[in-house]
Protein backbone atom coordinates (compact mmCIF):
# COMPACT_ATOMS: atom_id res chain seq x y z
CA UNK A 1 0.00 0.00 0.00
CA UNK A 2 1.70 3.41 -1.37
CA UNK A 3 2.07 5.65 1.83
CA UNK A 4 0.20 8.95 2.21
CA UNK A 5 2.56 11.81 0.73
CA UNK A 6 2.38 15.00 2.89
CA UNK A 7 2.21 18.08 1.64
CA UNK A 8 3.29 21.25 3.64
CA UNK A 9 1.47 24.91 2.34
CA UNK A 10 3.13 27.83 3.98
CA UNK A 11 0.76 30.45 3.60
CA UNK A 12 -0.63 33.60 5.68
CA UNK A 13 -3.96 33.67 3.99
CA UNK A 14 -6.35 31.79 5.67
CA UNK A 15 -8.71 31.15 3.12
CA UNK A 16 -6.47 30.08 0.47
CA UNK A 17 -4.66 27.85 2.91
CA UNK A 18 -7.67 25.68 3.72
CA UNK A 19 -8.73 25.70 0.21
CA UNK A 20 -5.47 24.16 -1.18
CA UNK A 21 -5.46 21.80 1.76
CA UNK A 22 -9.03 21.04 0.85
CA UNK A 23 -8.24 19.96 -2.39
CA UNK A 24 -5.15 18.12 -1.12
CA UNK A 25 -7.10 16.21 0.84
CA UNK A 26 -9.47 14.97 -1.97
CA UNK A 27 -6.55 13.83 -4.21
CA UNK A 28 -5.45 11.96 -0.67
CA UNK A 29 -2.89 13.80 0.10
CA UNK A 30 -2.01 14.71 3.93
CA UNK A 31 -1.80 18.97 3.86
CA UNK A 32 0.19 20.57 6.78
CA UNK A 33 -0.24 24.22 7.42
CA UNK A 34 1.49 26.76 8.41
CA UNK A 35 0.70 30.38 8.72
CA UNK A 36 4.20 31.83 8.60
CA UNK A 37 7.45 30.96 7.17
CA UNK A 38 8.69 30.60 10.96
CA UNK A 39 6.25 28.25 11.63
CA UNK A 40 6.71 26.85 8.21
CA UNK A 41 10.50 26.20 8.70
CA UNK A 42 9.75 24.34 12.06
CA UNK A 43 7.41 22.17 10.70
CA UNK A 44 9.18 21.28 7.60
CA UNK A 45 12.31 20.37 9.35
CA UNK A 46 10.33 17.92 11.80
CA UNK A 47 7.79 16.22 9.45
CA UNK A 48 10.11 16.23 6.21
CA UNK A 49 7.16 17.00 4.06
CA UNK A 50 7.27 15.73 0.48
CA UNK A 51 6.77 19.10 -0.32
CA UNK A 52 6.47 22.55 0.06
CA UNK A 53 4.33 25.09 -1.58
CA UNK A 54 5.43 28.17 -0.17
CA UNK A 55 4.08 31.70 -0.42
CA UNK A 56 6.92 34.89 -0.12
CA UNK A 57 5.14 37.41 1.48
CA UNK A 58 4.40 36.82 4.96
CA UNK A 59 4.31 38.22 8.28
CA UNK A 60 6.91 37.08 11.02
CA UNK A 61 9.22 35.24 8.21
CA UNK A 62 9.33 35.75 4.48
CA UNK A 63 9.05 33.21 2.32
CA UNK A 64 12.71 33.50 1.07
CA UNK A 65 14.03 33.51 4.14
CA UNK A 66 12.35 30.28 4.89
CA UNK A 67 13.16 28.82 1.78
CA UNK A 68 16.97 29.90 2.89
CA UNK A 69 16.64 28.25 6.40
CA UNK A 70 15.02 24.77 4.54
CA UNK A 71 17.70 24.86 2.30
CA UNK A 72 20.44 24.73 4.87
CA UNK A 73 19.24 21.28 6.15
CA UNK A 74 20.84 18.50 4.44
CA UNK A 75 16.97 16.65 3.60
CA UNK A 76 15.62 20.79 3.21
CA UNK A 77 18.28 21.15 0.31
CA UNK A 78 16.89 18.91 -1.67
CA UNK A 79 12.74 18.99 -0.88
CA UNK A 80 10.96 20.00 -3.69
CA UNK A 81 9.61 23.38 -3.07
CA UNK A 82 6.87 24.98 -5.24
CA UNK A 83 6.83 29.17 -4.65
CA UNK A 84 2.82 30.53 -4.87
CA UNK A 85 3.30 34.38 -4.74
CA UNK A 86 1.55 37.77 -5.86
CA UNK A 87 5.09 38.76 -5.56
CA UNK A 88 6.99 39.55 -9.55
CA UNK A 89 10.40 38.32 -10.08
CA UNK A 90 11.29 42.18 -10.68
CA UNK A 91 13.74 42.43 -7.77
CA UNK A 92 17.65 41.49 -8.30
CA UNK A 93 18.34 39.74 -5.10
CA UNK A 94 15.17 37.98 -5.69
CA UNK A 95 16.06 36.33 -9.07
CA UNK A 96 19.37 36.15 -7.47
CA UNK A 97 18.14 34.08 -4.22
CA UNK A 98 15.59 31.83 -6.38
CA UNK A 99 18.74 30.96 -8.84
CA UNK A 100 20.56 29.95 -5.41
CA UNK A 101 18.12 28.22 -3.58
CA UNK A 102 16.21 26.48 -7.02
CA UNK A 103 12.45 26.01 -6.32
CA UNK A 104 10.83 24.04 -8.72
CA UNK A 105 8.44 26.22 -10.27
CA UNK A 106 8.35 30.21 -9.25
CA UNK A 107 4.01 30.83 -10.19
CA UNK A 108 2.49 33.72 -9.67
CA UNK A 109 -0.88 33.45 -7.79
CA UNK A 110 -2.93 36.16 -10.43
CA UNK A 111 -2.01 33.55 -13.41
CA UNK A 112 -2.70 29.83 -11.88
CA UNK A 113 -5.80 27.84 -11.04
CA UNK A 114 -5.47 25.92 -8.02
CA UNK A 115 -6.12 22.97 -9.71
CA UNK A 116 -3.27 23.73 -12.15
CA UNK A 117 -1.33 24.12 -8.79
CA UNK A 118 -2.14 21.17 -7.07
CA UNK A 119 -1.25 19.21 -11.15
CA UNK A 120 2.21 20.77 -10.76
CA UNK A 121 2.34 19.10 -7.47
CA UNK A 122 0.89 15.69 -8.19
CA UNK A 123 3.66 15.77 -11.73
CA UNK A 124 6.53 16.62 -9.13
CA UNK A 125 5.27 13.95 -6.56
CA UNK A 126 4.61 11.27 -9.85
CA UNK A 127 8.33 11.91 -11.32
CA UNK B 1 -24.86 22.64 -106.81
CA UNK B 2 -22.45 25.03 -105.57
CA UNK B 3 -24.66 27.00 -104.18
CA UNK B 4 -26.32 24.12 -102.16
CA UNK B 5 -22.77 23.78 -100.78
CA UNK B 6 -22.40 27.35 -100.03
CA UNK B 7 -25.85 26.89 -98.09
CA UNK B 8 -24.48 23.91 -96.18
CA UNK B 9 -21.44 25.47 -95.03
CA UNK B 10 -23.22 28.58 -93.93
CA UNK B 11 -25.51 26.51 -91.99
CA UNK B 12 -22.49 24.70 -90.48
CA UNK B 13 -21.11 28.59 -89.32
CA UNK B 14 -25.00 29.34 -88.09
CA UNK B 15 -24.83 26.04 -86.12
CA UNK B 16 -21.80 26.45 -84.44
CA UNK B 17 -23.20 30.43 -84.02
CA UNK B 18 -25.88 28.77 -81.83
CA UNK B 19 -23.54 26.32 -80.37
CA UNK B 20 -21.31 28.64 -78.69
CA UNK B 21 -23.63 32.00 -78.34
CA UNK B 22 -26.45 30.35 -76.99
CA UNK B 23 -24.67 28.31 -73.86
CA UNK B 24 -23.87 31.32 -72.90
CA UNK B 25 -27.18 33.03 -72.20
CA UNK B 26 -29.12 29.86 -71.03
CA UNK B 27 -26.95 28.86 -68.54
CA UNK B 28 -25.73 25.29 -67.93
CA UNK B 29 -28.53 24.46 -70.79
CA UNK B 30 -27.69 22.26 -74.03
CA UNK B 31 -28.34 23.32 -77.10
CA UNK B 32 -28.87 21.15 -79.76
CA UNK B 33 -29.16 21.79 -83.81
CA UNK B 34 -31.98 20.16 -86.04
CA UNK B 35 -31.19 21.23 -89.59
CA UNK B 36 -33.88 20.08 -92.68
CA UNK B 37 -33.49 21.23 -96.21
CA UNK B 38 -36.60 21.31 -97.90
CA UNK B 39 -36.70 21.04 -101.43
CA UNK B 40 -38.85 22.11 -104.27
CA UNK B 41 -38.92 18.07 -105.32
CA UNK B 42 -39.22 17.22 -101.58
CA UNK B 43 -35.62 16.09 -101.22
CA UNK B 44 -35.35 15.99 -97.32
CA UNK B 45 -31.72 16.02 -95.56
CA UNK B 46 -32.08 16.10 -92.04
CA UNK B 47 -29.09 16.10 -89.00
CA UNK B 48 -28.08 17.07 -85.47
CA UNK B 49 -25.31 18.05 -83.57
CA UNK B 50 -25.57 15.43 -81.36
CA UNK B 51 -24.29 16.63 -78.29
CA UNK B 52 -24.58 14.42 -74.87
CA UNK B 53 -26.22 16.71 -72.82
CA UNK B 54 -27.64 16.83 -69.45
CA UNK B 55 -31.01 18.54 -68.00
CA UNK B 56 -32.86 18.12 -64.43
CA UNK B 57 -36.21 17.53 -64.36
CA UNK B 58 -38.26 20.99 -65.00
CA UNK B 59 -35.66 22.75 -66.85
CA UNK B 60 -35.57 23.54 -69.94
CA UNK B 61 -34.40 21.67 -73.26
CA UNK B 62 -33.71 24.27 -76.25
CA UNK B 63 -33.72 22.81 -79.28
CA UNK B 64 -31.65 24.42 -82.10
CA UNK B 65 -33.56 24.81 -85.14
CA UNK B 66 -32.75 25.76 -88.70
CA UNK B 67 -34.66 25.09 -92.02
CA UNK B 68 -33.46 25.42 -95.27
CA UNK B 69 -35.50 25.64 -98.63
CA UNK B 70 -33.86 25.19 -101.60
CA UNK B 71 -37.73 25.16 -103.79
CA UNK B 72 -36.47 29.07 -105.26
CA UNK B 73 -38.14 31.65 -102.89
CA UNK B 74 -41.64 29.72 -102.43
CA UNK B 75 -42.94 29.36 -99.29
CA UNK B 76 -43.53 26.25 -97.34
CA UNK B 77 -44.88 25.59 -94.30
CA UNK B 78 -44.20 23.44 -91.56
CA UNK B 79 -45.56 21.48 -89.36
CA UNK B 80 -43.11 20.63 -86.66
CA UNK B 81 -43.08 18.23 -83.92
CA UNK B 82 -40.60 17.81 -80.77
CA UNK B 83 -41.09 14.82 -78.57
CA UNK B 84 -39.03 13.12 -76.03
CA UNK B 85 -39.00 9.43 -75.53
CA UNK B 86 -37.79 6.75 -72.58
CA UNK B 87 -34.90 4.93 -73.04
CA UNK B 88 -37.30 1.85 -73.57
CA UNK B 89 -39.47 3.90 -76.15
CA UNK B 90 -42.32 5.96 -74.89
CA UNK B 91 -43.18 9.19 -75.47
CA UNK B 92 -43.50 11.39 -72.22
CA UNK B 93 -43.76 14.75 -73.55
CA UNK B 94 -44.93 15.87 -77.23
CA UNK B 95 -45.55 19.59 -78.80
CA UNK B 96 -45.63 20.73 -82.05
CA UNK B 97 -45.35 24.18 -83.92
CA UNK B 98 -45.57 25.81 -87.29
CA UNK B 99 -43.16 27.54 -89.39
CA UNK B 100 -43.42 29.30 -92.95
CA UNK B 101 -40.26 28.82 -94.88
CA UNK B 102 -39.26 30.86 -97.67
CA UNK B 103 -35.11 30.30 -97.75
CA UNK B 104 -34.22 29.33 -94.72
CA UNK B 105 -35.59 29.84 -90.92
CA UNK B 106 -33.76 29.28 -87.82
CA UNK B 107 -34.60 29.62 -83.91
CA UNK B 108 -34.99 28.32 -81.06
CA UNK B 109 -37.18 25.90 -79.47
CA UNK B 110 -37.59 25.08 -75.85
CA UNK B 111 -38.73 22.31 -74.64
CA UNK B 112 -39.43 22.00 -70.75
CA UNK B 113 -38.55 18.28 -69.16
CA UNK B 114 -41.62 17.63 -67.19
CA UNK B 115 -40.55 18.04 -63.49
CA UNK B 116 -41.43 14.33 -62.50
CA UNK B 117 -38.75 13.04 -65.36
CA UNK B 118 -37.03 10.11 -63.36
CA UNK B 119 -33.16 10.18 -64.18
CA UNK B 120 -32.05 8.34 -67.60
CA UNK B 121 -30.75 8.64 -70.98
CA UNK B 122 -34.21 10.31 -73.13
CA UNK B 123 -34.22 10.76 -76.80
CA UNK B 124 -35.60 14.34 -78.26
CA UNK B 125 -36.82 13.55 -81.52
CA UNK B 126 -37.87 16.88 -84.52
CA UNK B 127 -40.13 16.37 -86.87
CA UNK B 128 -41.23 18.16 -90.08
CA UNK B 129 -44.14 17.29 -91.86
CA UNK B 130 -44.83 20.02 -95.02
CA UNK B 131 -46.92 20.20 -98.30
CA UNK B 132 -45.01 17.40 -100.79
CA UNK B 133 -43.06 15.86 -99.06
CA UNK B 134 -41.74 12.28 -100.04
CA UNK B 135 -39.65 11.16 -96.85
CA UNK B 136 -40.25 11.44 -93.63
CA UNK B 137 -37.88 14.10 -91.44
CA UNK B 138 -36.67 13.30 -88.77
CA UNK B 139 -33.81 14.21 -86.86
CA UNK B 140 -32.75 13.31 -82.89
CA UNK B 141 -30.64 13.36 -80.35
CA UNK B 142 -29.82 11.68 -76.54
CA UNK B 143 -29.85 13.67 -73.43
CA UNK B 144 -29.56 12.88 -70.11
CA UNK B 145 -32.23 14.08 -67.33
CA UNK B 146 -30.24 14.03 -63.73
CA UNK B 147 -31.65 15.63 -60.61
CA UNK B 148 -29.67 18.74 -59.50
CA UNK B 149 -28.60 19.42 -56.02
CA UNK B 150 -27.40 23.46 -55.04
CA UNK B 151 -27.97 23.86 -58.47
CA UNK B 152 -25.47 21.38 -59.37
CA UNK B 153 -26.07 18.48 -61.12
CA UNK B 154 -25.91 15.30 -58.19
CA UNK B 155 -23.27 14.03 -60.22
CA UNK B 156 -20.70 16.49 -60.37
CA UNK B 157 -21.83 17.81 -56.95
CA UNK B 158 -21.16 14.28 -55.44
CA UNK B 159 -17.73 14.15 -57.82
CA UNK B 160 -16.50 18.07 -57.04
CA UNK B 161 -18.40 17.67 -53.28
CA UNK B 162 -16.11 14.77 -52.50
CA UNK B 163 -12.93 16.54 -54.54
CA UNK B 164 -13.75 19.50 -51.83
CA UNK B 165 -14.03 17.33 -48.93
CA UNK B 166 -10.54 15.42 -49.75
CA UNK B 167 -8.69 19.50 -50.77
CA UNK B 168 -10.44 20.32 -47.38
CA UNK B 169 -9.42 17.52 -45.16
CA UNK B 170 -5.84 17.82 -46.47
CA UNK B 171 -5.98 21.50 -46.24
CA UNK B 172 -6.88 20.99 -42.56
CA UNK B 173 -4.27 18.58 -42.13
CA UNK B 174 -1.82 20.29 -43.54
CA UNK B 175 -2.26 23.44 -41.75
CA UNK B 176 -2.45 21.37 -38.76
CA UNK B 177 1.00 19.65 -39.08
CA UNK B 178 2.40 22.90 -39.86
CA UNK B 179 1.06 25.06 -37.03
CA UNK B 180 1.97 22.28 -34.83
CA UNK B 181 5.68 21.87 -36.35
CA UNK B 182 5.68 25.51 -35.76
CA UNK B 183 4.52 25.69 -32.17
CA UNK B 184 6.50 22.42 -31.77
CA UNK B 185 9.74 24.33 -33.15
CA UNK B 186 9.04 27.78 -31.22
CA UNK B 187 8.18 26.20 -27.74
CA UNK B 188 10.94 23.67 -27.28
CA UNK B 189 13.01 24.81 -25.24
CA UNK B 190 16.31 25.77 -26.08
CA UNK B 191 19.10 23.93 -25.26
CA UNK B 192 22.34 26.37 -23.09
CA UNK B 193 24.45 22.81 -22.52
CA UNK B 194 26.95 24.80 -23.97
CA UNK B 195 27.39 27.65 -21.13
CA UNK B 196 28.90 27.21 -17.83
CA UNK B 197 27.24 25.88 -15.33
CA UNK B 198 26.73 28.88 -13.40
CA UNK B 199 25.59 30.79 -15.64
CA UNK B 200 23.33 28.66 -17.34
CA UNK B 201 20.11 28.26 -15.15
CA UNK B 202 20.10 31.89 -15.61
CA UNK B 203 20.21 31.43 -19.61
CA UNK B 204 17.34 29.14 -19.42
CA UNK B 205 15.34 31.28 -17.08
CA UNK B 206 15.57 34.26 -19.40
CA UNK B 207 15.00 31.83 -22.45
CA UNK B 208 12.11 30.19 -21.61
CA UNK B 209 10.72 33.63 -20.08
CA UNK B 210 10.46 35.38 -23.56
CA UNK B 211 9.29 31.54 -25.08
CA UNK B 212 6.36 32.05 -22.64
CA UNK B 213 5.50 35.37 -23.39
CA UNK B 214 5.90 34.76 -26.78
CA UNK B 215 3.42 32.40 -26.77
CA UNK B 216 1.07 34.72 -24.64
CA UNK B 217 1.42 37.89 -26.84
CA UNK B 218 3.32 37.20 -30.19
CA UNK B 219 6.46 38.61 -31.58
CA UNK B 220 6.30 41.94 -29.14
CA UNK B 221 7.94 39.83 -26.31
CA UNK B 222 11.19 39.47 -28.71
CA UNK B 223 10.74 43.09 -29.18
CA UNK B 224 10.63 44.18 -25.67
CA UNK B 225 13.64 41.60 -24.84
CA UNK B 226 15.88 42.63 -27.46
CA UNK B 227 15.69 46.30 -25.85
CA UNK B 228 17.23 44.98 -22.99
CA UNK B 229 19.97 46.13 -21.40
CA UNK B 230 22.53 43.74 -20.79
CA UNK B 231 21.23 40.87 -22.66
CA UNK B 232 21.35 39.86 -26.49
CA UNK B 233 18.75 37.63 -28.03
CA UNK B 234 18.50 35.80 -31.39
CA UNK B 235 15.42 37.88 -33.29
CA UNK B 236 14.38 35.00 -34.85
CA UNK B 237 14.47 32.21 -32.40
CA UNK B 238 14.64 33.65 -28.91
CA UNK B 239 17.88 32.27 -27.89
CA UNK B 240 19.67 34.03 -25.54
CA UNK B 241 23.31 35.10 -27.16
CA UNK B 242 25.26 37.27 -24.33
CA UNK B 243 25.01 38.38 -21.37
CA UNK B 244 26.87 41.63 -20.40
CA UNK B 245 25.17 43.11 -17.19
CA UNK B 246 24.45 40.80 -13.80
CA UNK B 247 22.38 37.73 -15.22
CA UNK B 248 20.04 38.48 -12.23
CA UNK B 249 19.38 42.23 -12.94
CA UNK B 250 18.62 40.98 -16.58
CA UNK B 251 15.95 38.95 -15.25
CA UNK B 252 14.49 41.17 -12.74
CA UNK B 253 14.22 43.98 -15.83
CA UNK B 254 12.95 41.56 -18.27
CA UNK B 255 10.23 41.04 -15.71
CA UNK B 256 9.79 44.26 -14.94
CA UNK B 257 9.09 45.15 -18.79
CA UNK B 258 7.02 42.55 -19.54
CA UNK B 259 4.84 43.38 -16.79
CA UNK B 260 4.65 46.93 -17.41
CA UNK B 261 4.41 47.13 -21.41
CA UNK B 262 2.37 44.07 -21.36
CA UNK B 263 0.64 43.73 -18.28
CA UNK B 264 1.21 39.98 -17.89
CA UNK B 265 3.26 38.36 -14.62
CA UNK B 266 5.60 36.09 -15.35
CA UNK B 267 5.83 33.07 -13.47
CA UNK B 268 8.94 30.11 -14.58
CA UNK B 269 9.77 26.67 -13.54
CA UNK B 270 13.40 25.14 -13.46
CA UNK B 271 15.20 23.23 -16.12
CA UNK B 272 15.55 19.91 -14.69
CA UNK B 273 12.58 20.01 -12.68
CA UNK B 274 8.87 18.95 -13.59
Amino acid sequence: METQKTILIVEDEKNLREAIADILRLKNYLPLEAENGKVGVEMALSKHPDLILLDLLMPVMDGMAALKKIRADAWGAKVPVIILTNLSATNEQLVEDMVTHKPMHYLIKSDWKLHDVVAKIEDILKA
Amino acid sequence: MKMAIKMKLLNKVLCAFLFIALPGLILLSPLVSAQVNITKNARVDTGNAGLAVRVAPGEVLPISVKLSNFGGGKRVDVLLKYSIFTSTGEEIYTTSDTAAVETTASFVKTVQIPFGTAPGVYTAKTSATYQGQLAPTTTQFSFTVERKILGIFQSDFFFYGGISVLAGIFIALLVYFLVRRRRTTRFTPLDYSNIPHDKRTFYEILSDTIMQMRGRVGEQALEIASHIDGLKIDKETGRVLDLTEPPAKIIATLVSEYEKLLGKKVSFSFRGNT
